[in-house]
């Protein structure tokens, strides 16, 4: 992978395994794409970490950002979760089992997980960029990783109950007696047995721990910006404190200048960053 | 070493090296120089103290180039990498210096640019100091020289009728095996035109302390103030030699991934698909622009992200001066520093 020639705008063949919709409204779309060759899946799970993100390339519309939905342990296909906003997610939409993709990564840092061995995880997510924290928790929960890691829990909050995403996966999470699941929706729904209320008044009111934790908070910036000071109204120091950022990114490899944000670059340096690490940086964002 | 080259010979050391290279030399072309291939009965247009318009990055980050060639049923291929042996004659050391600042981003280890790589290392720099400094540089005041040595395997020396060359690196002696060295007479002259050349040049801004300042005052009205009358048309960076902001997109009926030199000084350029933007205004954007040169290259590689080349003076529409931004800035508040 790091020889000269190899070229880091050139994607990795894969196709379509699975395309299926995650939300009522169709407007979230997750995509399972396998690798058209071995060695390609080889590189790119010893290389994965979760928190990491692809750029997915649809040949002749363009290349998107998108966090990694998916842990290693699953199988030799990597997962995506997708909003339609513009003309490449639409096309990502339109992709049916068996069409080709290409895709570049993994790409950035993501999650500490060495760091944070022993600790208790606070995993706090929102809307559609809880993709990340999907994978981090199914991570978490294979044998081999769930005791390297202390207590925990999970605060996800959507828009609505049919925003949710992997329902199957967290219906069955509430079931598990090693986390603690809280789900919340914004306005009241029927049937709806669990939150109702903003992530933050949700994580004021949860009020997790902060003795020996990490909290690890992604959504959307509005999410983001309430939710690191209710953190650190409850004792997190901002060491303990990790989000994901998102700007705009062409090149994914620190080249194109897009993601620039102070001395780093979102796409290298991070995606994830400590509060520690935000403090020092231009509000730039 | 030092070798004298007479200007009568130079055209014939330049065809001599034709037979091996591509030779870039400034020519002229419409109102403006360029560094274009020479070609048979070529005229050279270096000789007034001036830079070429387009700045010589743009021959190792072309403006619009292929970086994937689509193949049929959804493939694609990477473009074949530009290796073809290249002389770059009569470039300025603040243009020269700059590749040095752009290898910093196109040849990390992690992430190397096959494309960027490949036409550096096809590729000499041979230097042209400037013993008559244009009127907009101020390559003194950021740390850059008219005869700096950063990046160049050669540099010259104009002595009147003759140059005065030091090959600065192995491939750059290579080039002038034929020539004379140089009296210790001549040498010393040439240290005296370069020492003079570099005393003409005023201090442009303080430099002292000036990233603390750009940073202390983020959120200050000064950012407004020097943004009022900008257009935004991007000239600055377009122009400039240690910009290298790209786009890339899809032109599907080409076949072709191609990226395109982009613009922190664009709307679009940090627009978000959620309509978000982080930098909305002309305001936040100078921001961007004045403190990746001013403060997130010196975190980066301890070195100022400009080489004082004054083209972002010479050919901004209306007139904003960078030099005059940054004197402005040195007038800031500067906090104590929190230890």
């Amino acid at each position: 992978m790091s020889n000269e020639a190899h070229s880091p705008y050139l994607p990795i063949p894969m196709h379509v395994l699975h395309a299926y919709y995650e939300s009522n409204d169709r407007s979230l779309k997750t995509l399972e794409l396998s690798f058209d060759d071995p060695q390609d899946a080889r590189e790119f799970f010893a290389a994965y970490n979760p928190g990491q993100f692809c750029l997915l390339s649809v040949i002749g519309k363009g290349e998107s950002a998108l966090g990694i939905a998916s842990a290693a342990w699953e199988g030799d296909f990597v997962r995506f979760t997708i909003q339609k906003m513009g003309s490449v997610t639409t096309a990502l939409h339109e992709l049916k089992p068996g069409d080709p993709i290409g895709i570049r990564g993994p790409l950035g840092n993501g999650f500490p997980l060495e760091d944070w061995k022993g600790k208790n995880l606070v995993i706090i997510g929102g809307g559609c960029a809880f993709s990340t924290l999907y994978a981090l928790t199914k991570h978490l929960h294979h044998p081999s990783n769930r005791g390297d890691y202390g207590k925990m829990t999970v605060i996800y909050g959507t828009r609505t109950s049919g925003l949710c995403m992997y329902k199957q996966d967290i219906a069955a999470w509430h079931q598990r007696d090693d986390m603690e699941v809280h789900q919340a929706i914004d306005v009241p729904e029927q049937d709806w047995l669990h939150h109702v209320g903003y992530v933050p008044d949700v994580v004021k009111e949860v009020k997790p721990s902060p003795v020996n934790s990490v909290a690890v908070v992604c959504g959307p910036p509005i999410m983001t910006k309430y939710t690191l000071p209710a953190l650190v109204e409850l004792g997190f120091t901002p060491e303990t404190i990790f989000t994901s950022l998102e700007k705009r990114m062409k090149c994914g490899v620190g080249k194109c200048g897009r993601c620039n944000l102070g001395p780093k670059y979102i796409c290298k340096d991070g995606p994830v960053f400590s509060l520690a690490e935000l403090n020092d940086l231009p509000a730039d964002l | 070493m030092n070798l004298i080259l007479k200007k009568d010979q130079l055209n014939h050391l330049l065809n001599s090296w034709r037979q091996d290279y591509e030779v870039y030399a400034p020519q002229a072309l419409q109102n403006y120089t360029h560094f274009l291939p020479l070609q048979d009965g070529f005229e050279l247009a270096f000789d007034k103290a001036h830079n070429t318009r387009i700045p010589p990055k743009a021959l190792f980050l072309p403006t619009s180039e292929a970086l994937l060639k689509f193949t049929k049923f959804g493939g694609y291929e990477q473009v074949p990498l530009e290796t073809a042996p290249r002389i770059i004659f009569g470039i300025r050391p603040c243009d020269a210096h700059a590749m040095t600042m752009l290898d910093t981003v196109f040849e990390q280890e992690r992430y190397t640019d096959p494309h960027w790589k490949a036409r550096r290392d096809a590729t000499l720099l041979v230097g042209l100091g400037c013993h008559e400094p244009c009127q907009t540089g101020f390559c003194t005041t950021v740390g850059s020289g008219p005869f700096n040595h950063a990046g160049l395997d050669a540099i010259l020396t104009d002595l009147g009728e003759i140059f005065l060359v030091e090959t600065l690196t192995e491939k750059g002696e290579q080039l002038f095996t034929q020539l004379e060295t140089a009296t210790e007479e001549q040498s010393k002259q040439a240290s005296e035109v370069q020492q003079a050349a570099a005393a003409s040049m005023p201090i442009a801004f303080e430099t002292e302390g000036l990233k603390e300042k750009l940073d202390q005052n983020f959120d200050s009205p000064y950012w407004e103030e020097i943004s009022r009358s900008c257009l935004g048309c991007g000239v600055c960076t377009f122009l400039c030699p240690t910009c290298f902001c790209f786009d890339i997109v899809d032109e599907a009926q080409r076949g072709e991934r191609v990226r395109n030199w982009d613009t922190c000084m664009f709307r679009t350029y940090s627009l978000e698909a959620s309509g978000h933007n982080p930098r909305p205004s002309r305001v936040e954007r100078t921001r961007q622009r004045l403190s990746h040169k001013y403060t997130h290259w010196v975190d980066q590689i301890n070195q100022i992200g400009c080489t004082g080349c004054g083209r972002c003076v010479r050919y901004c529409p209306v007139g904003l001066d960078i030099r005059a931004m940054l004197r402005k800035a040195s007038q800031l508040p500067s906090e104590v520093a929190h230890v």
